[in-house]
């Protein structure tokens, strides 16, 4: 696969030809490379990136978007992709201003990780990966282990027709480990795994202390029992917290939410909504996050963008024209899945800051409760405010102390009762980011990152 | 038909057999709108593409090599032949043997999966199904359209491989998303929402009026909940949240995956009450996982998966049948991500999977006899997300809407707190499948499932 900029004077030509039409176009081109591998008991799966590139044209007409996308970066079909652009424009003739501020932003990202993974052999992730299988089958109980690692180099070209010119190579990497339990038919298993931008030097989490712990995790929960259930005190992990960050309140917070009047959280704005402990972030521009953008689809800067702040909720998540409604500067958070997906605001990075608290403190704070960890997935409710996060296992707190393991739950509640409920967040040793991918609504997934330390709150909890 | 993408590949491969081509050529046209505004046109949207899929048979497996492309130039397909025997060398899966389909007499024809008024002319139907979509809420004062979108893909689908086979069909399938927004009054209840993400083969605006007026009800009903109540109680499942929990965990546990990672029930095992029977259909006309052939070109058909309770077949693909040295059943699938389904097929080798569950109807009567037979319980009308583990089989979700049953009557909404519990348990225990206590005699059509409403007792709810 070539590099997309070399098609750079057929993208300009496109352009060019939309001007007359109308009062701004813009050009997204994407190319990804990329590897895999996947292996279990019995198999062993390689995967190549799908040998897919193009482009999408965008230009604003008659008071709205429109747009066409080609996979193929010839002038042939770029100049097909314009003219259907060109012809949509005619249709709709002259409409209101372009809403927001173009991007001007002219700047190349193009540095490799110290030890990029395009440089690791499919023979080496093969080997790495069968020595995590080993461990995790060596742990009694144990029948299959999955293991996944995969790596993409995702270039991302943007011109727009108020002068921006920018391109930036995202290099993601990704690795995983679920070891499989199977006792008289019932299966359970645990995971574990770490994504971020990076190269070779983020696979070091693979260890044989970590596999060996995340086995002996899995065979535990076969003679787990159920969750409690009801209303108590929780004890959210990490990777709760994050998903909490980004589910429960992060999607409330993308601004056109706002603009269709379909947030729970606009009419709150400037208010306070949790503790003074307690600050939510989303930061395209935090280094080597998995969801980390240097410029967003609309050409803006990436950025650190606080959500809440010290308890008090102060601000949104923007596009231009999101901005333009709130008459606030777009905050880098316009993206697309791929060039055959449109723009969305979306979240890149969000998380919990961290607070003081240690994690024995938190527990011993709790009393009674659940510690709840491994947070397995989430979905929003921008508009009602309540909230759904699942969990693989946890662990019953009695009396200030860990006890039982339990398996799957699902925490359920309000979203704004939830965050003033909260008492404590530990300090900054917990921290992490873990890896994930978002939809809007059911389609248009992208990566994402979203974490935080421990967190502890007050829910709703029950069998999931 | 026109479209010959898998089979122009096919001509140009010089490459030893086995071999397989997915090639599928489509057009995407989309409309946004916010309120009763468009703000959005997108199309064409236009992507040609294949997967290639290549075997090597050795001694005690075979290697197995896949590779998406939209390259269909010579020197492309030559080097996609090069990606696909590079991941076959790294490769090995347990084969014994690999029986690609061979050809078959199904026509396009067989099957109804085509809108033939959208394949036409694809931007007006849309046009005109928003229109239809939104002119029921003229006149509304308390409910209004908050946000939505139709996306319509119509592909070409061709497959061929190397034992002659060349099959080929067109299809439409259309995302529908709509978001329903009840308000009114400055000091009642915050707004509700009903959200509905529903993929269809054809538009029908005729019969929207209907349905338009059952998700406002739903959305007013969402402001004037009540809290749902904590317990184990009998819980009516329609087949619209029968649809998230079933399909992911028997489509993937009864398949030669799950038997090849001992995760599959054993034939002739009880897993299910009595009165349960249920097949797989991929001939159900309409439903959106139907079509002549599956994605590897095997005829799809009609297969019994439990009988009376017991386990009674499995589903295979073709790689997976080869485990067993059995022959594929016609139940490989592209493009299943997290449960939702990426209009992008051809990027994704196939997978084992179910079609449309059916449910053989029950002598229970229609909901009304549900609702009596419950007693006291929960009609639940929606989950947030019930995404089942598929390996552990746990599900389970928070309530966006229900409604209370109250001496064997539907009484006053509810919402919040969590519902779940396991599909599918050892033989034995109890589970979802196993504790159905009534079993409908109406059926009717969700994506992937084909089933009257089943009252279980007792689920886990979770109230706040």
């Amino acid at each position: 696969m070539t590099d997309v900029r070399e098609h750079e004077a057929e993208f300009v030509r496109a352009l060019a030809r939309l001007g007359p039409h109308t009062q701004f176009a813009d050009l997204l081109a994407e190319s990804t490379i990329g590897r895999g591998i996947r292996l279990d008991r019995r198999s062993v799966s390689p995967s190549l990136e799908p040998r897919l590139r193009g482009a999408v044209l965008r230009a604003w007409g008659g008071g709205r978007w429109v747009e066409a996308a080609t996979s193929a970066l010839d002038a042939a079909s770029i100049g097909r992709a314009a003219d259907a652009v060109e012809q949509a424009l005619v249709k709709a003739g002259a409409g209101p201003e372009l809403p927001g501020v173009s991007a001007t932003t002219r700047q190349e990202w193009t540095e490799l990780p110290a030890r990029p993974m395009r440089d690791m052999t499919t023979e080496e992730m093969i080997s790495l990966g069968q020595d995590a299988k080993a461990w995790a089958t060596a742990v009694p109980g144990i029948r299959d282990c999955q293991v996944g690692i995969v790596w993409s180099d995702e270039e991302r070209f943007y011109l727009n027709t108020a002068g921006a010119r920018c391109y930036q190579l995202l290099c993601r990497v990704r690795a995983g480990v679920t070891p499989i339990a199977i006792e008289n038919g019932r299966v359970e298993f645990d995971a574990i795994s770490e994504g971020s931008l990076g190269g070779r030097e983020r696979l070091r989490f693979l260890t044989q202390e970590n596999v060996t712990e995340v086995a002996r995790s899995a065979s535990k929960l076969l003679h787990a029992g159920g969750p409690p259930t009801g209303e108590m005190t929780v004890l959210l992990d990490p990777s709760n917290t994050g998903t909490f960050a980004h589910e429960s309140f992060g999607h409330g917070t993308e601004a056109d939410q706002f603009t269709r009047d379909r947030s729970y959280l606009k009419p709150i704005l400037g208010s306070m909504v949790g503790p003074e402990t307690v600050t939510i972030v989303d930061n395209g521009a935090y280094s080597e996050g998995w969801g980390t953008v240097h410029f967003d689809d609309e050409g803006h800067p990436g950025q650190r963008t606080p959500l809440v702040d010290h308890g008090r909720f102060v601000g949104a998540l923007h596009d231009r024209e999101t901005a333009a409604a709130s008459h606030v500067a777009a905050t880098g958070n316009s993206r697309r899945s791929d060039f055959l997906s449109r723009l969305f605001v979306r979240m890149t990075n969000t998380y919990v800051e961290p607070g003081n608290w240690t994690f024995d403190e938190l527990v011993r704070e709790a009393k009674q409760g659940i510690l709840l960890e491994r947070a397995t997935s989430g979905i929003e409710d921008p508009l009602g405010g309540q909230m759904q996060l699942k969990t693989k296992k946890g662990r019953k707190i009695e009396h200030g102390e860990l006890t039982d393991v339990v398996t799957s739950m699902a925490l359920s509640g309000k979203v704004l009762d939830f965050l003033k409920s909260i008492r404590g967040v530990s300090h900054q040793s917990d921290f992490r980011i873990d890896p994930g991918y978002c939809g809007k609504g059911q389609t248009d997934l992208l990566p994402v990152g979203s974490g935080g330390t421990y967190l502890l709150a007050k829910a709703v909890v029950g069998p999931a | 038909m026109s479209a010959d993408t898998a089979f122009r590949v096919a001509e140009a491969l010089r490459v030893d057999g086995p071999w397989e081509v997915f090639g599928e050529r489509s057009r995407r046209y989309e409309i946004h709108f916010n309120g009763r505004s468009i703000e959005m046109v997108r199309g064409p949207i236009s992507l040609e593409g294949y997967s290639l899929g290549l075997f090597r048979q050795r001694d005690g497996g075979a290697g197995v090599g896949f590779q998406a492309s939209t390259d269909l130039s010579g020197p492309g397909i030559v080097e996609t032949v090069a990606d696909a025997e590079s991941l076959c060398r790294y490769s090995s899966f347990p084969a014994k043997s690999i029986s690609l389909p061979e050809t078959t007499s199904t026509s396009a024809e067989d099957v109804e999966v085509l809108d033939p008024h959208l394949w036409d002319r694809p931007m007006e139907t849309l046009q005109a199904y928003v229109h239809a979509l939104l002119e029921p809420f003229d006149g509304l004062k308390d409910v209004l359209p908050s946000f939505g979108s139709v996306r319509a893909t119509l592909a070409e689908t061709t497959i061929a491989n190397s034992t002659g086979l060349q099959v080929g069909y067109p299809q439409s399938v259309v995302e529908v998303e709509v978001a329903v927004k009840a308000v009114g009054g400055p000091e009642g209840p915050g707004p509700g929402e009903y959200w509905v993400n529903d993929n269809v083969r054809r538009l029908e605006p005729s019969s929207l009026g209907p349905k338009v007026e059952e998700w406002c009800q739903y959305a007013r009903d969402v402001r004037k909940a009540a809290a749902t109540p904590t317990g184990n109680l009998p819980v009516v499942l329609p087949s619209s949240v029968l649809s998230g929990i079933l399909p992911p965990v028997i489509g993937s546990r009864f398949t030669g995956r799950g038997r090849l990672r001992e995760t599959a029930p054993a034939i002739g095992e009880k897993r299910g009450c009595d009165a349960l029977t249920i097949w797989d259909d991929g001939r159900i006309p309409w439903a959106v996982p139907s079509s002549p052939v599956d994605d590897e070109g095997t005829p799809h058909g009609r297969r019994k998966l439990l009988s009376q309770g017991q386990v009674s077949e499995l589903m295979y693909d073709v790689l997976y049948a080869g485990a067993f040295d059995l022959r594929s059943t016609g139940n490989a699938a592209r493009g299943i991500v997290f449960g939702f389904r990426d209009w992008r097929r051809f990027l994704y080798s196939p997978a084992g999977t179910s079609t449309t569950l059916v449910i053989e109807p029950g002598t229970d009567g229609t909901d009304t006899e549900l609702i009596e037979a419950a007693g006291d319980g929960i009609w639940l009308q929606q989950l947030g997300w019930a995404i089942p583990d598929p390996l552990s089989g746990a599900f389970g979700g928070e309530i966006r809407i229900g409604y209370r049953i109250r001496h064997g009557k539907l009484a006053e909404p509810v919402r919040g707190g969590t519902v779940g519990g396991v599909v599918m348990a050892a033989p034995g225990n109890p589970s979802l499948l196993a504790n159905i206590g009534a079993i409908g005699s109406m059926p009717s059509l969700s994506e992937g499932i084909f089933a009257p409403a089943l009252l279980v007792k007792p689920l886990t709810v979770a109230g706040s």
